[in-house]
Formats: C-alpha cells, sequence, structure tokens
C-alpha cells in the first residue's frame, strides 16, 4: 500500500531524506505514546509499559536524526511534513486490544519494524542519490537492530499466564 | 525533490486537540480520526473556521478530539444542526459525523433532505454495522441473520446500503473509505470536503468489542478493493450505483461518484438571493411600514 | 449478623463485578435477600468497575448505605466510586496487598476503618489456579472465609460458570475459592461477623433486575408487542422481548427510532393487540406526539421511561428522578395520561401489570416511570403469586353494538366499546383531529369540549384508588415522610428507623404519581403539621406538583438533591428529626422596639 504522497524518490536530496526520516520516527513516537495512554485508560498496564518503552526508543531515533539533520543543514527549509507519510514505522492504529497480553504488544511492535523494514528497502531501489542511499541503508539496518531488540525481548518474557482474561473480566458496559 | 514554493499552513497535529480518545483499543475509528487530522492539515483552514457536529454514538466523540469548534448534539440529529451552522455562516467548514446507527436509522430522514438541498457539508459515518455505545445491538447496516442481544435469534431485515441510497438520493460526492488504508482515507476525505456541495464519505470503521472477528482492520485490509484499481469511472453515476450493490459483499474503496459539473451549493444560492435582495431593505425600525393602509 | 454491604472496586479485567454476580447468585440460591447495583468508568471495556451487594436475613428496601466490608483491587479505581462505595469507622477494609499501600496508610481520608487487610490477592490466584486473573475467585473465598456466607453455593456457581471451558478450570476456581477462605480463616477478624443463616428457602428466590421484571410483567399481562428503540439504561426491556415474546405469538421491532418505535407499538394496539415501548430520557421527549395521538384516538399503550441524569445525554448511567414534570405534562393539548412509578424490582411486576390493565380499561396511554436504579439493580424477590392478579382486557363492542357501531359513544363510565380492524361492523376512522361520537372528524367546539370531558372522566376513578398509594405509621401522625421511585426504599428504612427512635411520623408512597390524588392527599396531611418529600431531582419535582393540587402544610419541605448523589436512610432520619424539632419550638414572639 502507498505510505508517502508526493514524494519522489528518484529525485530526493539527503536534505529532504533526513527531514522524512526524523518525521517517520515522530510518528511512530507519537503512535507509541498514543497506544501507551490508551492501554493505561484501559487498564492494560503490562502492554502500557512496554509501548512507552518503545516511545523513548522511536525519541532517541528521532533525536539522532535531527541532529544529523541540522549539523548538515542547519536551519535550512523543510518540505517534507507529515500529511507525505502515512504509518511507516507507526503501528496501525487498529491493532492494540484492551487487556492484550505484553507478548501480543511486543508483536505489534516487531511487525510494525518489519514494515519499516520492507519501506526502506524498497525506498532504496529507487532513490538515485547515493548518500541518500547509504542514509536509508542504515536506517533499514536500525530496523533490523529494532527486530532483533524486540524477538529478543520477545524471547525473554516469561512463559504466558494460563488463564484466558475472557473467563474472568467483566462484561462491556454501556452508557 | 521538486521544490514546493509556499509551504502548507496547518500541520495534522494543529488539529489534535488534548483531549484522549476512549475508544477500545483497536476501534477502527482511531485511524479515521488520523485521517480527518491529515484531510483538514491538506485543506488548509484555520481549526476556528471549522465547525465539527456530530450525533451520539462511540464514533460521535470524535469532534472533541479535534481542535475545531466541535458540537456532539443529539442521537441522529447532526445533520440538521450542521445545515444550519452553514447556512448561519456559509464561511465556515462545515464536517458532519456520527455511526451507522445515528445517520441511517434515527436520522435516516434527515439525509435525503441535506443531500437534496446540496448544502456544502462533508458527512462521514463511521459505518461498524452495530451500536457500539449502548453495547451490540442490531445496526441498520448489520448484515441480514446477524446475532445480536436485541436480534437473538438473528436478524430477519436486509440492511440498509447507505453508498446505494445516498447515490440514489442525488448525492454529488459518495466515497467509501476504511481506516485499513489511512492515506486513502485521508485523501477521500480531502476530495470530499473540497467538493462544492454535499459530500458523504462512508468508512468501514470496525468495532473490536462487538463487531465480528472477520470484519476488523485486518480483514478490510485483505478484503479491499480500490475503485481505481477496476477502472472506475467516478463521473459514471450508474456504474457507481452498480458497483454500490456490492455494499456488504465486496469493500471497495474510492470515490463511487464525484459529479463533474457541481450544480450550485444551497448555500451558495442563498447568498446570492441575499446580496441580490439586499439593496431592497428597509431599515428594520421600518419594516412594519408595509402594514400602514395608505 | 443479619445484614451485610459489601462494596467492591477493581478494574473490569479483574472481573469484580462478575464475583459480586456470583455472590449474589449464590446467597438468592441460599434463600437471604439481597440487593445489587454496579457503577462503571465511561470505557466500554476495561475501564473501572464497582458494585455493591447488600445481604440480609430480613427484606431489603435499598442497597445500604456505608459499607461494611470494602475490597478494593486497586486503590485508583475504588477511590473513583467515592460516593457509591463510602467507607465508615466500623467497615472492614479488604485491599490486594500488590498495591503497595501499608495497612495504616490506605488512602481513605478522614476515615479509620475498624479493620485493614492488605491480602496478597494475586498471589494466592497465581499459586492456586495458576492464573492472577482467577483474583474474583479469591475475592469470592475471602468473604465466604470471613462471613461465612454461601459457601456451597458460590462453589456451585463456580461450577455452572466455569464448566463449559472443562473440568479443569472448574477445579482451579475451586482452588483459588478454598486458599481465600483458608487465608481469611487464618487471619480473622478481632470481631467475629459472621452472617447469620437464611431461613431456608434454598432454590426458591429469584434474582433479577428491574428491567426484566418490567418485560416479563408485560408478557404476562398478555402483551404480545414490542417497539423500540435502544436506550441506557432502558434497552434490557426491548432485549427479553427479543428472546421471549416470539413463543406467545408476539413480535418486537428494534425500529429505526423512538418516534417509529412506539408508532408500531400504536399501530399494534390499533389491530387489537396489548403493545409496549420503552425508552429513556430523550426517547420520551420523541415520543410524545404520537402519545398524544394515543390519547386522543383513545388507544391502549405502556410506555416505559427509565430516568437517568438529564437533561439530554445527561448522565446516562445513573439514577435521577427528573422526568416527573415530562411524564406528566410533556403534552399538547388537555390530556391526562397516567403515569405509575415502581419503587423496587419487586413491585415492578404489580405496577407494570397495572399499567396494562388501566391501559385496557380506560383506553389510553399509561406511562410508567422507572428509573435507573430500579431498573437495573438486581434483587431477591419470592416467587409471585400470579393467581393474585386479574388481567383485564379492552371493552370490545357487542354483536348488537357492531350492528349500529360508534367508536367513541358516549356512556356511563366514559368508556366506549373498542373495535379493531377483523372485526365486521366495527370500521371506524381512527384520527389525530377531533372526532364526534362515531369518529368523523369535527371543528365543533362544542364537541371538543364534550369529547374532552369524556377523555378525562373516564379516569377520575383512578384518583380514588388508594391501592396505588402505600401509607403507612400512625395515621394521626404529625410528621410526613413522602417518597416514590427509588428513593420510596430508601425512606421505607428512613420511617423504620425514625419510629424505633420514637418520632411520630407516618410514610406516603405514590405508587400512581399522575394524576395527583388530590383526595387521598389531602386526607393523608389533615394531621400533618411537618415532614419532608424526599426525591432525587434538582428541583423537587412531586414536591412541586404536590403544590400544584393538594394543600400541602406548610411544615413539609422538600428534601432533594440532584441525580447521582444517593439520598442515604439516615439522612431522611435526620431531616425527619429537623422537622420534629421544628414542631416543638414555640412560635416567635415579636420583640418590641
Ligand atoms: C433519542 C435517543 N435514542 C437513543 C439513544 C441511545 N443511543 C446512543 S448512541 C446509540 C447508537 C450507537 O450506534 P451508532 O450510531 O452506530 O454509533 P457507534 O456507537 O457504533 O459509533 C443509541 C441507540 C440516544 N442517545 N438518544
Ligand atoms: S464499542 Fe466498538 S465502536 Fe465503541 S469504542 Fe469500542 S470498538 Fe469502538
Amino acid at each position: 500500500m502507498d505510505k508517502t504522497r508526493k514524494i519522489d524518490f528518484a529525485t530526493i536530496g539527503l536534505r529532504d531524506a533526513l527531514d522524512l526520516a526524523v518525521l517517520i520516527e515522530e510518528e511512530a513516537k507519537e503512535r507509541y505514546e498514543e497506544f501507551a495512554d490508551s492501554m493505561e485508560k484501559h487498564h492494560t498496564p503490562a502492554a502500557a509499559k512496554f509501548f512507552r518503552f518503545m516511545r523513548g526508543i522511536e525519541e532517541l531515533h528521532e533525536a539522532k536524526l535531527k541532529g544529523q539533520r541540522s549539523e548538515l543543514f542547519g536551519d535550512a527549509r523543510r518540505v517534507v511534513t507529515r500529511e507525505m507519510i502515512y504509518d511507516i514505522e507507526a503501528p496501525e492504529t487498529g491493532e492494540p486490544r484492551t487487556h492484550m497480553t505484553a507478548r501480543a504488544a511486543l508483536e505489534i511492535a516487531l511487525g510494525a519494524e518489519t514494515k519499516a523494514r520492507a519501506f526502506f528497502e524498497q525506498a532504496i531501489e529507487r532513490v538515485k542519490d547515493s548518500s541518500v542511499g547509504s542514509l536509508f541503508e542504515e536506517l533499514r539496518d536500525e530496523e533490523i537492530e529494532h527486530q532483533e531488540l524486540v524477538r529478543k525481548m520477545i524471547a525473554k518474557l516469561p512463559p504466558e499466564d494460563a488463564g484466558d482474561i475472557r473467563d474472568y473480566e467483566d462484561p462491556p458496559v454501556t452508557l | 525533490m521538486k521544490e514546493p514554493t509556499v509551504l502548507p499552513t496547518y500541520q495534522a497535529k494543529d488539529f489534535k486537540s488534548e483531549l484522549k480518545p476512549i475508544w477500545c483499543p483497536g476501534c477502527g475509528d482511531f485511524g479515521v480520526l488520523q485521517a480527518i487530522y491529515r484531510a483538514l492539515a491538506a485543506v488548509g483552514r484555520a481549526p476556528h473556521e471549522i465547525a465539527f457536529v456530530s450525533g451520539i454514538g462511540c464514533s460521535s466523540r470524535i469532534p472533541g478530539y479535534t481542535t475545531a469548534y466541535g458540537f456532539n448534539s443529539v442521537h441522529g440529529r447532526a445533520l440538521p444542526i450542521a445545515q444550519g451552522i452553514k447556512l448561519a455562516n456559509p464561511d465556515l467548514l462545515v464536517l458532519v459525523a456520527g455511526g451507522d446507527g445515528d445517520g441511517f436509522s434515527i436520522g435516516g430522514g434527515h439525509v435525503p433532505h441535506a443531500i437534496r438541498r446540496n448544502i456544502d457539508l462533508t458527512y462521514i459515518v463511521m459505518d461498524n454495522q452495530i451500536y457500539g455505545l449502548t453495547k451490540g445491538q442490531l445496526s441498520p447496516t448489520s448484515p441480514k441473520g446477524l446475532h445480536t442481544v436485541t436480534s437473538d435469534l438473528g436478524s430477519l431485515e436486509e440492511p440498509v446500503n447507505p453508498l446505494l441510497y445516498t447515490l440514489a438520493y442525488g448525492a454529488g460526492f459518495v466515497a467509501q473509505g476504511t481506516p485499513a488504508d489511512m492515506a486513502g482515507l485521508a485523501d477521500i476525505i480531502e476530495e470530499a470536503i473540497r467538493y462544492p456541495g454535499f459530500s458523504l464519505v462512508n468508512v468501514q470503521s470496525p468495532c473490536v468489542t462487538f463487531g465480528e472477528d472477520d470484519n476488523q482492520v485486518k480483514a478490510h485490509r485483505a478484503a479491499m478493493k480500490p475503485l481505481s484499481s477496476i477502472g472506475h469511472d467516478p463521473t459514471n453515476r450508474i456504474a457507481a450505483m452498480d458497483l454500490a450493490q456490492q455494499y456488504g459483499k465486496a469493500l471497495h474503496t474510492g470515490v463511487f461518484f464525484k459529479n463533474p459539473s457541481p450544480p450550485p451549493t444551497y448555500d451558495a444560492l442563498v447568498r446570492e438571493r441575499q446580496r441580490s435582495l439586499a439593496e431592497k431593505a428597509v431599515p428594520r425600525e421600518r419594516l412594519l411600514d408595509m402594514f400602514v393602509q395608505k | 449478623m443479619d445484614d451485610l454491604v459489601i462494596g467492591m472496586a477493581g478494574s473490569g479485567g479483574d472481573g469484580i463485578v462478575s464475583a459480586g454476580e456470583s455472590l449474589i447468585a449464590a446467597a438468592a440460591y441460599e434463600g437471604y435477600h439481597a440487593m445489587m447495583t454496579k457503577s462503571f468508568g465511561s470505557q466500554v471495556r476495561g475501564g473501572e468497575s464497582s458494585c455493591r451487594v447488600r445481604l440480609s436475613t430480613r427484606r431489603v428496601h435499598n442497597p445500604g448505605s456505608t459499607l461494611d466490608v470494602a475490597v478494593a483491587l486497586n486503590w485508583e479505581d475504588f477511590l473513583r466510586f467515592g460516593a457509591e462505595l463510602p467507607v465508615s469507622g466500623s467497615t472492614v477494609v479488604i485491599y490486594e496487598s500488590r498495591t503497595g499501600v501499608a495497612p495504616d496508610k490506605i488512602p481513605l481520608v478522614g476515615v479509620a476503618p475498624k479493620e485493614v487487610f492488605a491480602v496478597p490477592i494475586s498471589d494466592i490466584a497465581k499459586q492456586a489456579a495458576g492464573t492472577e486473573k482467577a483474583k474474583n475467585t479469591v475475592v469470592l473465598g475471602l468473604i465466604a472465609g470471613w462471613f461465612g456466607i454461601a459457601r456451597e453455593a458460590i462453589l456451585r456457581g463456580l461450577r455452572k460458570k466455569f464448566i463449559k471451558k472443562g473440568e479443569e478450570l472448574v477445579a482451579s476456581n475451586e482452588r483459588a475459592f478454598t486458599m481465600g477462605e483458608q487465608w481469611a480463616r487464618e487471619h480473622p477478624l478481632q470481631t467475629p461477623r459472621m452472617m447469620d443463616k437464611a431461613a431456608s428457602h434454598a432454590g426458591k428466590k429469584m434474582l433479577i433486575d428491574g428491567n426484566d421484571m418490567c418485560a416479563a410483567a408485560a408478557i404476562f399481562s398478555g402483551c404480545q408487542f414490542f417497539g423500540g428503540y435502544p436506550i441506557t439504561p432502558s434497552t434490557e426491556i426491548m432485549q427479553f422481548f427479543t428472546r421471549e415474546v416470539w413463543k406467545y405469538g408476539g413480535a418486537v421491532l428494534q425500529a429505526e427510532d423512538e418516534i417509529a418505535g412506539v408508532g408500531a407499538a400504536l399501530g399494534a394496539s390499533i389491530a387489537g393487540k396489548k403493545a409496549m415501548t420503552a425508552t429513556s430520557g430523550p426517547g420520551l421527549s420523541l415520543k410524545t406526539e404520537i402519545m398524544g395521538l394515543a390519547s386522543i384516538a383513545e388507544l391502549p399503550l405502556v410506555i416505559v421511561d427509565v430516568q437517568r441524569g438529564g437533561p439530554s445525554t445527561g448522565l446516562p448511567t445513573k439514577p435521577e428522578q427528573a422526568d416527573l414534570f415530562a411524564a406528566a405534562f410533556s403534552a399538547h393539548g388537555d390530556v391526562l395520561r397516567p403515569v405509575l412509578a415502581p419503587t423496587s424490582v419487586a413491585d415492578t411486576f404489580d405496577i407494570t401489570v397495572e399499567a396494562f390493565n388501566l391501559a385496557e380499561k380506560y383506553q389510553t396511554p399509561v406511562l410508567i416511570l422507572s428509573d435507573q436504579e430500579v431498573a437495573q439493580r438486581k434483587e431477591t424477590v419470592d416467587p409471585i403469586d400470579t393467581a393474585r392478579f386479574t388481567v383485564i382486557d379492552r371493552k370490545l363492542p357487542t354483536e348488537a353494538e357492531l350492528k349500529d357501531y360508534h367508536r367513541f359513544k358516549l356512556t356511563e363510565d366514559h368508556v366506549s366499546p373498542i373495535s379493531h380492524p377483523g372485526m365486521k361492523g366495527g370500521n371506524y376512522q381512527g384520527a389525530g383531529i377531533e372526532h364526534n361520537e362515531s369518529g368523523n372528524p369535527t371543528a365543533s367546539g362544542k364537541m371538543h369540549a364534550t369529547m374532552n370531558d369524556k377523555r378525562f372522566k373516564k379516569l377520575k376513578p383512578l384518583q380514588r384508588r388508594r391501592d396505588l398509594h402505600r401509607i403507612e405509621g400512625n395515621p394521626s401522625a404529625p410528621l410526613a415522610l413522602v417518597a416514590w421511585g427509588s428513593v420510596a426504599g430508601v425512606a421505607k428504612e428512613a420511617f423504620d428507623r425514625a419510629v424505633a427512635e420514637g418520632l411520630d411520623v407516618k410514610l406516603f408512597v405514590p405508587l400512581l404519581v399522575w394524576p395527583i390524588a388530590e383526595e387521598i392527599y389531602r386526607d393523608f396531611f389533615a394531621s400533618v403539621k411537618g415532614g419532608i418529600v424526599a426525591e432525587l431531582s434538582h428541583q423537587g419535582q412531586l414536591y412541586r406538583m404536590l403544590r400544584m393540587y393538594v394543600d400541602v402544610p406548610a411544615g413539609v419541605t422538600s428534601f432533594c438533591r440532584s441525580g447521582a448523589n444517593p439520598i442515604q436512610p439516615l439522612e431522611v432520619v435526620a431531616k425527619l428529626r429537623e422537622a420534629s424539632m421544628a414542631l416543638q419550638t414555640p412560635p416567635q414572639i415579636p420583640s418590641e422596639e
């Protein structure tokens, strides 16, 4: 599915590519934050905690890219905007569930990193500018690293509690 | 990349309010909200120039999550209220939103009239085929046979077809989207807002709590068929009606119909009339003079 | 101990309300009198939830005041329900030790509960059932252990609930229950509070809420049609019909809105069937036009309005008694539409049967004015002896009358025999326009006056129905307590306490809240010098209506407050004490300057 609007990868230069990268991280950071808030509101603390953790990772990443951008281009005009990208590294809004397990939350993140990696791989195919190509390769590799990180976290999770929440929880509430 | 000469005035985040959505995690309405933020940014009107009216239902909470002037009215009456706002001040961008129950059940009587008047509104229906807020009763778009708390033995009724109905009522812009394709949905909403006249965007927006398991965002992603991919011509109303009959069976997304030569809107006609008659106005304090028997 | 009020709160995922349901079901099975109310946060799923369960060996009239036992799975959630779950100095507090709060640091400001237990609820669940999620089962074990309630019945209920998922789940929950029980035994209360045994009625009591009771009573009365639109807190009435009415040759229509719902019900009535609709505040407003039509066309129809906090969306899940004016007065034209108000789940049956009887007998719309508390609280009810009810059917025209039929014929009792489509000779034109005796349209002022007169006079006998007004206490008492709807249960307890205290007070509970039965009130107020009308609305709507129609003694004042702020029996007693004192104060002699 199309994840960008008005971005021409064949002609994109390093400055715009960096701006794009920053926005991709920002989008993911905000989404994780929304997820964490929503999980807290819906009494799903383990997932909330993990989403908050992911938010932190995306924020670090964003900061690093922002630093790179200002080092190379200072305050030069930004032409790439958030409206041009759609859920590139941000997990999709339809994914979380009330009372989801930590494992399910991690799997959402894993899916998001996988989809981001695929995005950069496709983008690399299309870019002509070599500095952009190597930036995207770097970003792709980071996605791979993130995938690994999440996989390791999943492996380290304690075995799932045998109980099924649906056997115990209260029925939904009407308003 | 070509440099744009002017940068957009507003960004999606300018339309996001402080209030955090209370919807169930995974609810389709989250995606609709994101798409609305982006569409509004693309359209570029200031938040204070937007009136966003809704009815009652889970989906009707949506205006509160934007920085527009929101009004979460009563069940089924968003359209009449929105029409009043637009006629009182045609300069406003007026958005209307709500659920399938709000729009096609209790509010159903208002739809044909808003359409035939052709007041410049954009009506976004979050169609989840169930009543969310009141806990899972049958909705007018629920498929026949569905078991719900008010159709314990299976529903006996055929559902409403929002696309076909609105096309038949003569709507100038009818589209369908899904949060499974947020970019596509944002494009559709933007186009609907830009269309001068009444526009309907029916969004297949799943209910995770009371909806069917095979009617969730993931399933939509697999099932959706963009109209552009099948070569549909959105200026052809008959072809659109033909495709609209697939509602409930196939998930077509995109613009079904967009009138290539939009007629003047009611609000524009009202303006014109006001303008042309303005000079005939006597001073207000002399309004009763006409009754004087001379 | 013969009475116990338990309040519990947690998140929806803790299943604390499910635990309450298990507890009250078990108590009912054992023969206790019990009542349960619930309260929630605004999330559909995964929000905060709470419930209060009152158990007693005697009949209870309300959900009780301060808690004897408070269970907090989480302090944040518990504190959200401050108004519903008041803790006092005699409360036993039980909470999840994982909250990390020390027993002397629990976040209840201004009260020092009698005993406080930090229980490792999740750990016990994990150890016993292999899952922390079985917390709610552990809570049941703790309660059974400390208060000696319904052990066998709870176990029986757990089996019933979990057997669908297999023996293993049953066994693990039995273990969780038993370990909870054991923990309680190992940590006894300083003052033991074992519940007395219930008089043995095992397996005899019903456990039911007001909405289900209303629907069941309607079907008992012969109602064969329901038309309505979902709205909290009335939807369960429609849901009951959805499951049951087909079996009695009836039908239910979930209409496109309230107007269509009441319209379809009116249609069924035109066709000769008993019909009903149910709604809540905003829906009542929509139905009023067609209710006017039912009045002028003299058609039997029962409309239920389950009051919630208003106006508009207001507080849709909380009780309030502020639709009384709407029920009585929201009509165009001169209309008298009887309004009946149930005060408990049990009498919702009587009220509903009465509503159908009045509708049929007098060919009129009748409103049942229930409220969120009566409609949604669960209550134990003894089996109802249905033989004591007479079910009235509308008066049909005789063969002879059908030979020369006049739908609105003026008669002695002002009720005209009513035909319906399908009856040969009974053809008439029904309409909203004013009509003459045969149903033909008229614009005659004289005919309009005659017909208005007929429509009012036929309901006159209603105002003399003493059985629709509950009066208790010393007939010549100078103090009065008046209450209606769910507050009547609070008033009843307050009344009993006040009498026990030695106050000379009498109680008046109207079941017929409109029209105001002027004579009955006049007789009641004859000896009265002071007192209160207690109700849950900002204006005190019944009090104001009484003042419109009755000479209310000046010492009788309104004790009212907005919905969702429950009135407690002790407050009512205090108000009565005040009123009694006021009667004793000598009149003030104006001092000379
Ligand atoms: C006059 C009136 N009738 C009924 C209701 C109760 N009510 C609130 S929302 C709703 C339907 C919700 O379904 P929908 O409109 O499809 O929205 P969703 O919650 O699914 O987004 C109903 C019946 C009301 N608020 N007002
Ligand atoms: S109940 Fe359904 S429609 Fe309402 S918020 Fe939850 S998922 Fe969304």
